[in-house]
C-alpha cells in the first residue's frame, strides 16, 4: 500500500489561470467565508467558552429535575388506542397504501406544462412531468411547487362582497345582473380552448376580453405566437431572451438534447461531437440561467440590446445602426480598441449565423422593445430559419390592460371581472384609480391580494388541481386539466364560473358543469364525440394530433433611434421576472420563497443587483465588503469578538447595505446585493415581493390586519419593485439615481453555505483548441486529472476481492463487503445541460418531505435543501500563456483587461449526497444510524439518530442537513417562536401536511437527514417487480415450487425503469440514474462501470463499459468513491470571437 | 458511654444495601422483560365494533382471507375491508341479528334493512366502522405485505393462527429482532406461493402429495426428492432466490 501523504491543496500548475467564486467575500478573501470554510457546522451552534459553562450546569440540574418528573409520568403509560377507518364504501380503483397517477396539465402563460400527477388516498402530493406528452419537457420549479399551493392555509376560502362573507346564490344574482355589454373580463396569458369559446359567447353579449400579466410582454403582433424547435437550430442568437428560464420558449429537453453534440444518450463513442453541438449568443444585462449556459455572452445595459441588436441587423445589411463609440466602450470596458473588438464581435456572430443559415436562430426577450424583436424577425426571415415559425393563436387576440383602463375611464365598461394570476392593483402602475371607476368589479383568485380587497367581489378560485379545463401547451396540443380532489376551500373553476356568467348553473354534488363544457371543447377540436376518444384523451392528459395552425407574421420594419447611453448619473433599471416567485402571485409559497435565487441565491427576499463596478463608482463595493460578517474562529479559552449577530441573538448573518434608488420621479430603499456579470451602469430589481408588511420597512406596501394581501409566508418579504414601475417603462426605465445610506439590511444568501474545500469541483473544457490544453479531444481525455486529481495516488479499495493481498480466508472477511448482485444504484449529472433552475431542488422537497426553516435560520446556514444548488463565477483574471501567468518586467501579474474579468462564466453544480462507497460519514456514526446498504446506498435510519452531527462534520461534500428545530411541526415563520420549543406555535392550519410523501418519514428536531437516491422510489419498484415474478409463477401454469426465480433475470428493475424525483423533474435530463451494473443502462453510458465495486460483483461476466470521457468524482483524491459523478461542461466558443481564448477554462478551483 | 446503636443494627447496613440491590435487580429485570414488545404487544386483544369471528370465517366457512383483505398482495397495507364488502353477504346473511348492529349503522338501515332517513326525509349516509388497530408498525417502518406475500410468506408466520381466534390477538412480538430472525432465516417460514393463504398448510402432508425434485441439486442431491419440510424452506429459497435484505432502508425511509 503506497503511503497517502495528506497535503493542503494548492492549485495544480497550469490551472491557476482561472479564479473562480461564488461570493464578494470569497472573492475578496474576506475572513468570514474562511471561518465558513473551517468550521464543522452551520453559524452559531458553537458556543462560547463562557455560554459552554453555564449550560453544562444548567444541564445538569435540568436533567435532574427532569430525571425525578420522569417517574410521575410513567403512571399513565399504557397503550394508546387507534382506529383503522376503511370506507364505507370502496372507491372504485383505490387501494390504500398504492398511488395512483392521473395525467394533467399546468396552465402557465403562453403554455402548459403537461404533468403526471401522483395521487394518495386522493391527495395530490406530487408532480411529474407526462412524458407521453409532445411537448413535455420536464417541470420548472413553480410547476412543483404548484402543488404546496393547493393545500396552502392562506388561499383565499369565502366569498366576500365588501369584505363581508357572501353566499354563492348572492353571487349568482350580482353575475346574472350584470351588463355584460359594460363587462370585461381580464384573463391570464395562458391560452384554454374551453374558456375561450366560453369567453366568446360573452363577448357576443357584448363584453370586452383582456388579457393581462405583469411581466409578459407585448407580442409584435396580435394574435401570433411563435414557435421554436430547438432540435433545428445549431446558432442561436438570444437578444435578452431568457428562454429556458423566466422567458421560457420552445422545448428546453430539445435545446439540451442539441447542446449534447449527438451524445443526449451518451451513446457516442467520441463523446460530445463539436460540429453537431449548438452554440448560443446571449446579449443581456444579468446573469440568467440561460446567459449561465451561453458560449460569448455580452452584457449590455437593458436598453443597449436594441443598440446591439441594431449593429447586427446592419451587418446582415437589414438596416439598423452601428453603434456609438461610447457604446462600444462601454460594451468593453478595457479594450485596446473597443470599436475593433465590438466589430469582430458582430462580425463574427453574424458570420456563424449567415453560416448555419436556415439552422439559425435568432430570439427577442418577450419584454424587450419593439425594435429588438423586429431585428430579430429580420434576421431571421433573412436566413430563411427553419428553427422558428408563426402561428395563429386565439388568445393574443384580446386587448390589453391598457386599453381597459382607457375604456374605464371612458365609461365604455363599467364592471371588470379579473380572472388573471396577476395582481393589476399591486402590479400595474396606476390601475387601482382606473379601477375606482368600476360601478362593479369582481375578483376571481387563489388568493385575497391587493386586487381582490379592491374589487367589490371576491369570489375563490379552485386550483388546477381541483378544476376541469384545459389548455393549450406551446406547440398548440390540446391538453386536459382534470380534478385530482373536490375544491378544498370550496373554490370556483374558472369555466364553472363562466358557464354561470353565461347563465348557467355552479357545480353542485355530482353535477360539473366545467367538465360538460370541456368535453364539448374536446369534441368541437378533435371532432370526436365519442366517449372512447374522451377517455383516451384523459388518460393521456391530451388530444393528439391538435395543433395551433400556421401564420403568417408582419413585422414590420423597425424603426431604430439610439437612446442615450446610460452612465453613472444615468442607471437604467430593469424590472426583472423574479427567478422563485415570477410577478408576485407566488409570494404565499414557502418552497418557493425559500429556494434560493439561482443567480444570487438570495431567499426570502428581492434586492437590487449591480456590477462591481457600478458598485465601485458609486462608494458601495467597500461598504458591501466592510459588512461581510467578521467574527474570528471560536478559539477555546480566547474572548470571543462578536460581531453583528442576526437578528434572532444568534449566529451572524449577511448584511447588505441599503440604497435609494430614484427612477421615474419616485423613490425606493432596497438592500443592493454584487452581481458579478452584471452589465455596468445599470441595476437588476425583481419584482412581486413588498406586497405587504407590518415591520415598518419601507419600500413594502403596509400591512393591514383587515384586508390582508399576503399570507403568513409573504408577509414582511422583500420590497415592491413595481412601486417604481410605470406603463411606460414596463420592463426597464432609464434615468435611474442611487444614493446610498448608513441603513443595512439582514439578508439569508445561501451562498457561502456548506462550501466545499476542494479541487476542481465544477469543471469545464472548451471545442477549441486552447494553449496549454490541447484540442478538445486531448481536453476531454483530460478531465478526469484536472485540479488535485492529477497527482493523486491511485485509490485504494477496501472491497477485498478473493486472491487479493488483504483478502481474509475467513467467511466473515468475505462477508464483510455485503454487495447486491442484482442492483447497484449510481447517478451522473452532466454539468453540460444542468441550467441550475432549482427544479431538482423543489421536486426533492416534494417527494421527500423536506421542511422550510424560514429566512432567519436560512441566515444562519441551516436550510434544509437536500440538494445544494452550487454556482460559481470564474474568470480570468491574469494573463496566461502556456501554462504560466504572465509577469511584466518587475514580476507583476499582468491583469486582463476588465471586459475579460468583469464577465465571468457561470457554472451550477447541484449537489446532494453523493453515497459514497467508502463514506466518511458511516464510520463516525456512534449508533449506526448511517450505514451502507447492498446496494451502494449511504442509507439514514432516522429512529436511529440521536443528533451528534458527528457524520455532518465529516462528510467532504456538506450534503449532511440537521433539524435543528422541529421545523415540521413549529411555524419557523413566526419570529423567535422556534426558540419557544414547546410553547412555540404550531404550523399553520392541518391541510399542509395533507402534501406529505406517506411512504417518507418526517423529520423530527435533532435527526440529521439527506439524500438517499429517493430510496422509497427504489424500494417500491423492487416490490412491484416480485410481484411481476408471482405473476409469471401463476401463468406459467406450473406448481410455484416448480419454477425457477433467476435473481438478475427475474428480480432486477426494468431497465432505467425507476427515476428519482430530481431526474424526472429536470427540464433539461442533466440527471442519469439506474442500475450500475446493467452495461446498457443510460447511468452506465454516461458514467462507465469502471468501479472496483462493479468489478467484483461481476466477477469473470465483468465487461468494462468506460463511459464519458467527460465524467469525473467531486473530490476525487480523497477516496471517498462516490457513485454520483459529474459530467462536465463543454463550451463551444466560436474561435473568431474575441473571448474565444477565454472560454471553456471555469474550472472550479477554489480554495 | 453505652451504645447509643442497639446491637441488631450492625447489620442494617448490609440489610438496605441487599434489599436496594435486590430492588434495583428487579427493577432491571421488569424493564427487560415487561418493557419489549414481547410483553407489551403479544396477547394484546382489544375489543372490536362489531364482534368479528375470524374462526368461524375462516376456520368453519373456509373464507380467503383475500376476501376481505382484498389487496394485501397488491399494496403494502393490508387493508381492512369496507362496510360494504360485509354487506355483500349480511345483506342477506344473518339479516337483523343483533351481532351486526355496528354495520347496519354503516349502512344506514334499520333492523329490517329499510335506509334510515332523517326528520326532513333526506336518505342518511352513515358512518364508516371504526375498527380498533391491533397490529401497529411506527411510522418510521415501512413495511409492505405483498414483498413478503407474493414470495411464499403466509399470513400465519406473523399473524399467528388467526382462523382458530374468535377475537383477534397480537400473536407474534413483531419487534425488529423478530423480524430480522425470520430474514436471517426465512427458509422456516417459506411455503409454495399457492399455500400462503392456506393457514392449515403442513409441509409434511403437502410433501407427501407432491412430489418435490430437486433437479439442480440445491439442498439435497440432484434429481432427489424432498421429504424434509426443513429441506423444502431451504430448497424454496434458494430454487427462488430469496435474500432478504437486512440494511436498515429496506424497511426505514
Amino acid at each position: 500500500m503506497s503511503k497517502r501523504v495528506w497535503n493542503p491543496p494548492v492549485t495544480p500548475s497550469g490551472e491557476e489561470a482561472t479564479t473562480a467564486w461564488r461570493s464578494v467575500g470569497e472573492k475578496e478573501g474576506s475572513k468570514s467565508f474562511r471561518n465558513v470554510l473551517e468550521r464543522e457546522f452551520p453559524q452559531g451552534d458553537a458556543l462560547t467558552e463562557e455560554e459552554q459553562g453555564v449550560s453544562r450546569r444548567n444541564f445538569t440540574k435540568l436533567m435532574g429535575a427532569s430525571t425525578a418528573l420522569a417517574g410521575l409520568g410513567l403512571v399513565s403509560c399504557r397503550r394508546p388506542e387507534s382506529y383503522i377507518v376503511p370506507y364505507k364504501k370502496a372507491p372504485e380503483w383505490i387501494i390504500p397504501g398504492k398511488p395512483l397517477f392521473y395525467a394533467s396539465t399546468r396552465p402557465v402563460a403562453g403554455g402548459a406544462v403537461p404533468l403526471v400527477v401522483t395521487t394518495h388516498e386522493g391527495r395530490p402530493t406530487k408532480l411529474e412531468p407526462n412524458p407521453d406528452h409532445p411537448d413535455s419537457a420536464g417541470t420548472c420549479a413553480q410547476t412543483q411547487a404548484s402543488v404546496l399551493d393547493l393545500y396552502s392555509p392562506s388561499r383565499s376560502q369565502k366569498i366576500l362582497k365588501a369584505g363581508k362573507e357572501a353566499t354563492q346564490s348572492e353571487l349568482k344574482e350580482a353575475l346574472a345582473a350584470l351588463d355584460l355589454s359594460k363587462t370585461a373580463l381580464v384573463f391570464g396569458e395562458d391560452d384554454s380552448p374551453t374558456r375561450n369559446r366560453l369567453a366568446k359567447g360573452l363577448a357576443g353579449k357584448g363584453a370586452t376580453l383582456i388579457s393581462y400579466e405583469a411581466v409578459s410582454g407585448e407580442p409584435l403582433q396580435k394574435g401570433i405566437s411563435h414557435l421554436v424547435d430547438f432540435s433545428k437550430a445549431s446558432r442561436i442568437l438570444s437578444l435578452d431572451c431568457d428562454f429556458l428560464s423566466t422567458d421560457p420558449v420552445g422545448n428546453s429537453r430539445e435545446y439540451s438534447k442539441k447542446r449534447q453534440g449527438g451524445n443526449a444518450e451518451y451513446d457516442q463513442k467520441d463523446d460530445v461531437d463539436a460540429d453537431k453541438m449548438n452554440r448560443l449568443y446571449q446579449v443581456e444585462t444579468q446573469f440568467s440561467l440561460t446567459g449561465g449556459l451561453a458560449d460569448h455572452r455580452l452584457r449590455v445595459a437593458p436598453s443597449r440590446v436594441a443598440v446591439v441588436a441594431a449593429a447586427i441587423a446592419q451587418a446582415f445589411g437589414l438596416g439598423g445602426a452601428d453603434a456609438s463609440a461610447e457604446d462600444k466602450e462601454a460594451f468593453f470596458p478595457g479594450a485596446d480598441d473597443a470599436a475593433k473588438t465590438f466589430k469582430e464581435w458582430v462580425e463574427a456572430c453574424k458570420a456563424d449565423l449567415e453560416k448555419a443559415g436556415a439552422n439559425a436562430l435568432v430570439l427577442a426577450g418577450s419584454r424587450q422593445s419593439k425594435e429588438v424583436k423586429q431585428f430579430a424577425a429580420a434576421i431571421n426571415a433573412k436566413l430563411k430559419s427553419t428553427a422558428i415559425k408563426p402561428v395563429k393563436t386565439d388568445l393574443g387576440q384580446y386587448g390589453s390592460l391598457a386599453d381597459l383602463t382607457a375604456k374605464l375611464e371612458s365609461g365604455e365598461v363599467k364592471n371588470v371581472i379579473f380572472m388573471t394570476p396577476s395582481n393589476p392593483v399591486f402590479d400595474a402602475d396606476g390601475f387601482a384609480a382606473a379601477l375606482d371607476k368600476a360601478e362593479v368589479s369582481i375578483h376571481w383568485g387563489l388568493r385575497n391580494d391587493a386586487t381582490s380587497w379592491a374589487c367589490d367581489w371576491h369570489v375563490p378560485a379552485a386550483h388546477y388541481l381541483e378544476s376541469w379545463s384545459d389548455a393549450r401547451s406551446e406547440t398548440g396540443v390540446l391538453s386536459l386539466i382534470q380534478p385530482l380532489i373536490l375544491p378544498l376551500y370550496g373554490g370556483i373553476t374558472e369555466i364553472d364560473f363562466l358557464h354561470v356568467l353565461g347563465g348557467g348553473n355552479f357545480a353542485k354534488g355530482e353535477f360539473f358543469p366545467a367538465m360538460g363544457e370541456v368535453k364539448t371543447t374536446f369534441a368541437e377540436i378533435t371532432g370526436k364525440s365519442d366517449d372512447e376518444s374522451w377517455r383516451v384523451a384523459l388518460m393521456e392528459g391530451f388530444a393528439a394530433d391538435t395543433s395551433y395552425s400556421a401564420g403568417q407574421l408582419d413585422a414590420g420594419s423597425p424603426t431604430f433611434t439610439a437612446s442615450p447611453a446610460p452612465s453613472i448619473e444615468n442607471l437604467e433599471v430593469v424590472f426583472a421576472t423574479d427567478a422563485s416567485i415570477l410577478d408576485g402571485r407566488f409570494i404565499d409559497n414557502a418552497w418557493l420563497q425559500e429556494s434560493p435565487d439561482p443567480i444570487t441565491k438570495l431567499t426570502w427576499d428581492n434586492a437590487a443587483q449591480i456590477s462591481p463596478q457600478t458598485a465601485k463608482d458609486l462608494g458601495i463595493y467597500e461598504r458591501v465588503v466592510s459588512l461581510e460578517p467578521n467574527t474570528p474562529l471560536m478559539k477555546v479559552g480566547g474572548k470571543v469578538k462578536v460581531s453583528k449577530r442576526y437578528e434572532t441573538g444568534e449566529g451572524e448573518g449577511n448584511h447588505s447595505p441599503m440604497i435609494l434608488l430614484k427612477v421615474n420621479e419616485r423613490e425606493l430603499k432596497v438592500p443592493v446585493l454584487i452581481a458579478y456579470g452584471h452589465a455596468d451602469n445599470a441595476i437588476t430589481l425583481p419584482v412581486g415581493y413588498g406586497q405587504a408588511a407590518d415591520d415598518e420597512r419601507a419600500g413594502s406596501v403596509a400591512f393591514d390586519q383587515k384586508t390582508p394581501a399576503v399570507g403568513h409566508v409573504g408577509k414582511n418579504t422583500g420590497f415592491n419593485a413595481y412601486h417604481l414601475r410605470t406603463l411606460e417603462t414596463p420592463y426597464f426605465a432609464t434615468g435611474a439615481k442611487i444614493e446610498t445610506t448608513d441603513e443595512d439590511y439582514p439578508v439569508a444568501l445561501t451562498q457561502e453555505h456548506n462550501s466545499m474545500y476542494g479541487r476542481a469541483i465544477a469543471r469545464e473544457i472548451s471545442t477549441d483548441t486552447l494553449k496549454g490544453k490541447g484540442t478538445f479531444a486531448e481536453q476531454k481525455k483530460k478531465v478526469k486529472k484536472q485540479g488535485m486529481d492529477s497527482h493523486a495516488p491511485p485509490n485504494i479499495s477496501l472491497y477485498k476481492p478473493e486472491g487479493s493481498d488483504n483478502w481474509s480466508k475467513t467467511e466473515l472477511a468475505a462477508k464483510t463487503h455485503l454487495a447486491d448482485e442484482v442492483h447497484q444504484w449510481g447517478m451522473a449529472i452532466d454539468l453540460n445541460t444542468c441550467t441550475g433552475c432549482n427544479a431538482c431542488l423543489v421536486a426533492c422537497q416534494a417527494e421527500n418531505n423536506i421542511p422550510v426553516v424560514g429566512k432567519d435560520q436560512v441566515a444562519m446556514g441551516r436550510e434544509m435543501h437536500w440538494i445544494r444548488m452550487d454556482r460559481y463565477f470564474a474568470s480570468q483574471e491574469y494573463k496566461y500563456e502556456g501554462g504560466h501567468k504572465v509577469k511584466d518586467e518587475s514580476g507583476n501579474k499582468i491583469e486582463n483587461p476588465a471586459w475579460v474579468t468583469q464577465n465571468p462564466e457561470s457554472i451550477p453544480q447541484p449537489v446532494a449526497c453523493v453515497q459514497c462507497e467508502m463514506a466518511p460519514c458511516e464510520t463516525v456514526c456512534p449508533v449506526n444510524a448511517t450505514v451502507h446498504t447492498e446496494e451502494g446506498l449511504n442509507s439514514m435510519a432516522y429512529n436511529r439518530c440521536i443528533g451528534t452531527r458527528y457524520c455532518a462534520n465529516n462528510c467532504p461534500y456538506k450534503a449532511r442537513r440537521f433539524n435543528f428545530f422541529d421545523y415540521n411541526k413549529r411555524n419557523p415563520l413566526i419570529k423567535g417562536n422556534l426558540y419557544k420549543g414547546p410553547l412555540g406555535e404550531k404550523q399553520v392550519g392541518e391541510a399542509p401536511s395533507l402534501q406529505r410523501n406517506p411512504n417518507v418519514t418526517v423529520r423530527m428536531r435533532g435527526v440529521m437527514e439527506k439524500c438517499t437516491y429517493c430510496v422509497q422510489r427504489l424500494e417500491s419498484a423492487k416490490i412491484k417487480q416480485k410481484q411481476q415474478v408471482k405473476v409469471n409463477t401463476y401463468s406459467s401454469g406450473k406448481k410455484s415450487y416448480e419454477v425457477k426465480v433467476d435473481r438478475i433475470a427475474d428480480l432486477r428493475v426494468k431497465k432505467d425503469s425507476v427515476k428519482t424525483a430530481c431526474q424526472d423533474a429536470c427540464p433539461t435530463s442533466a440527471i442519469s440514474f439506474g442500475n450500475l451494473l446493467e452495461n446498457d443502462s443510460k447511468v452506465v453510458r454516461a458514467k462507465g462501470n469502471v468501479l472496483d465495486s462493479v468489478k467484483i460483483i461481476k466477477g469473470d461476466d465483468y465487461e468494462e463499459v468506460p463511459g464519458s470521457p467527460r465524467n469525473y468524482d467531486l473530490l476525487q483524491y480523497i477516496n471517498t468513491r462516490p457513485r454520483t459523478s459529474y459530467l462536465a461542461r463543454v463550451k463551444n466558443p466560436n474561435p473568431d470571437m474575441p473571448d474565444s481564448k477565454y472560454l471553456g477554462q471555469a474550472t472550479i478551483n477554489i480554495h | 458511654m453505652a451504645n447509643f446503636f442497639p446491637r441488631w443494627t450492625n447489620l442494617l447496613p448490609l440489610k438496605v444495601a441487599v434489599c436496594l440491590g435486590a430492588l434495583g435487580a428487579g427493577v432491571v429485570a421488569g424493564i427487560t422483560y415487561y418493557a419489549t414488545p414481547e410483553a407489551q404487544r403479544v396477547g394484546y386483544q382489544p375489543t372490536q365494533p362489531i364482534h368479528f369471528d375470524h374462526s368461524i370465517h375462516v376456520g368453519q366457512n373456509g373464507m380467503d382471507c383475500r376476501y376481505c383483505h382484498s389487496f394485501v398482495e397488491h399494496s403494502g397495507h393490508a387493508n381492512v375491508p369496507s362496510a360494504n364488502t360485509c354487506w355483500n353477504c349480511h345483506e342477506h346473511v344473518k339479516k337483523g341479528s343483533p351481532k351486526l348492529a355496528g354495520l347496519r349503522s354503516a349502512m344506514a338501515v334499520d333492523e329490517n334493512h329499510v335506509p334510515l332517513k332523517d326528520s326532513a326525509g333526506n336518505l342518511l349516509k352513515g358512518e364508516p366502522i371504526q375498527w380498533v388497530r391491533v397490529h401497529k408498525a411506527p411510522d418510521y417502518v415501512y413495511f409492505n405485505h405483498s414483498a413478503h406475500l407474493n414470495r411464499g410468506i403466509s399470513c400465519i408466520s406473523c399473524h399467528g393462527d388467526v382462523q382458530n381466534m374468535e377475537k383477534v390477538h397480537h400473536a407474534e412480538s413483531h419487534s425488529m429482532g423478530w423480524c430480522l430472525d425470520c430474514h436471517r432465516a426465512p427458509e422456516k417460514h417459506l411455503r409454495p406461493l399457492e399455500e400462503v393463504y392456506n393457514l392449515d398448510y403442513d409441509p409434511i402432508e403437502y410433501l407427501k402429495e407432491n412430489a418435490v425434485i430437486d433437479s439442480e441439486g440445491l439442498i439435497v442431491g440432484k434429481g432427489e426428492q424432498i421429504t424434509e419440510p426443513e429441506q423444502f424452506g431451504k430448497f424454496l429459497r434458494a430454487h427462488w432466490g430469496v435474500q432478504p435484505k437486512e440494511s436498515c432502508a429496506t424497511c426505514h425511509r
